[in-house]
């Protein structure tokens, strides 16, 4: 594959798919700079994927594949961005819209952030729709194990939110 | 809240979007970092392969050139040869290993933490096969002759190294911990 096929593939993808890494980096960095951090490493990794791309999967379960995969690493090295502005000088990728969200949407994310890695994946899978079968081979686990991880976090969400409706925020 | 409605909430959010992408700085940084695909695993392979060997052949020829007599040191240099070459059989079955993992997040965790073994197991062969090496050296110096201080500086060396050494296993050992954790809670049935 040349690098003018890679580029345009990577284009293509960013163009039709950024909403699903988008929603990975918030639901995986806490600050600005975190969300930052983790999607130059996954805009890196999803880049050195395209040429291992065989078009057994769709694009955006691959997406979710790589950009997940990346980020659950990603959860475990230690943070360097605790501060407002970049260390190294480097330039900042993301820039956060100044479109108002839904404030049940901004509680969501802070629900689904408070999860562990593993749940945090499972959870963004679910909210977008993948079916069990489509789930256990993303994360290379058996369907009925992800049936019960779901309706822990179903549950457990469920709960939250009435705690959520009953306080009125 | 019912769970549907959380998927509502969740599902609006696709028509705004959360970030605008600076794409200038994004292709600066695709580019600087396309050449970095080295991994930290194949460069301190290549590293032990060319010192190791590189050593070995300098001593080996060091020796051979003063018609030395010096049996440790030619101990030595077979013993850095020999390093070498097992360092690329290791290399050698583990790039072929390599493809032995599916594309699941699973399938990369078992990648990540086969690696990370891997680097736990050269760390502390690396770290044991200091020992000959500088055993092999200080019985070289002291059949050469040398002076007693240059002995005491070449034994605080190795002992620095072997600690040093002992440090990046530790680090080793830390980093596959964290991923083994990360694969218990993938696969636990709650």
């Amino acid at each position: 594959m040349t690098e003018k096929e890679q580029k345009q593939i990577f284009e293509e993808w960013l163009n039709q798919h950024k909403a699903l890494i988008f929603k990975i980096v918030r639901v995986y960095g806490f600050t600005v700079m975190d969300q930052d951090d983790l999607f130059q490493e996954i805009i890196i990794q999803v880049w050195h994927s395209i040429p291992a791309f065989r078009k057994e999967s769709s694009v955006t379960t691959w997406l979710y594949r790589v950009s997940l995969n990346t980020a659950i690493k990603w959860t475990k090295k230690e943070r360097k961005h605790y501060q407002s502005e970049a260390i190294d000088g480097t330039q900042h990728i993301l820039e956060e819209s100044r479109v108002r969200t839904d404030e049940r949407l901004t509680w969501l994310y802070e629900e689904i952030y408070k999860l562990d890695e593993i749940d945090r994946s499972i959870t963004l899978l679910l909210l977008d729709g993948f079916s069990y079968k489509e789930m256990a081979s993303i994360l290379g686990i058996t369907e009925s194990n992800v049936g019960v991880k779901i309706n822990r976090i179903k549950k457990q969400l469920i709960s939250k939110s009435k705690k959520y409706d009953h306080h009125g925020i | 809240m019912e769970f549907e409605e959380l998927r509502k909430i969740w599902d609006a959010q696709n028509n705004q979007p959360l970030y605008a992408i600076n794409e200038k700085a994004m292709y600066n940084l695709i580019l600087s970092k396309k050449k970095q695909a080295h991994h930290i695993t194949n460069i301190s392979e290549l590293l032990l392969i060319f010192v190791n060997l590189g050593a070995g052949i300098m001593i080996l020829a060091l020796n051979l050139f003063r018609q030395s007599v010096n049996i440790s040191l030619y101990l030595l240099s077979a013993w850095m040869l020999v390093t070498a070459l097992y360092t690329l059989v290791r290399r050698i079955q583990r790039v072929k290993g390599d493809q032995q993992f599916d594309r699941s997040i699973s399938g990369d965790l078992s990648h990540a933490i086969s690696m990370a073994s891997y680097q736990v197991h050269i760390s502390q062969i690396m770290r044991w096969n200091i020992l000959p090496i500088a055993a092999l050296t200080l019985l070289g110096l002291w059949e050469g002759g040398k002076p007693v201080w240059i002995v005491v500086v070449v034994l605080l060396f190795f002992a620095l190294t072997y600690y040093a050494g002992g440090w990046e296993h530790n680090i080793y050992k830390g980093k596959k911990r964290a991923l083994e954790i990360l694969q218990k809670k993938l696969g636990n049935e709650s």
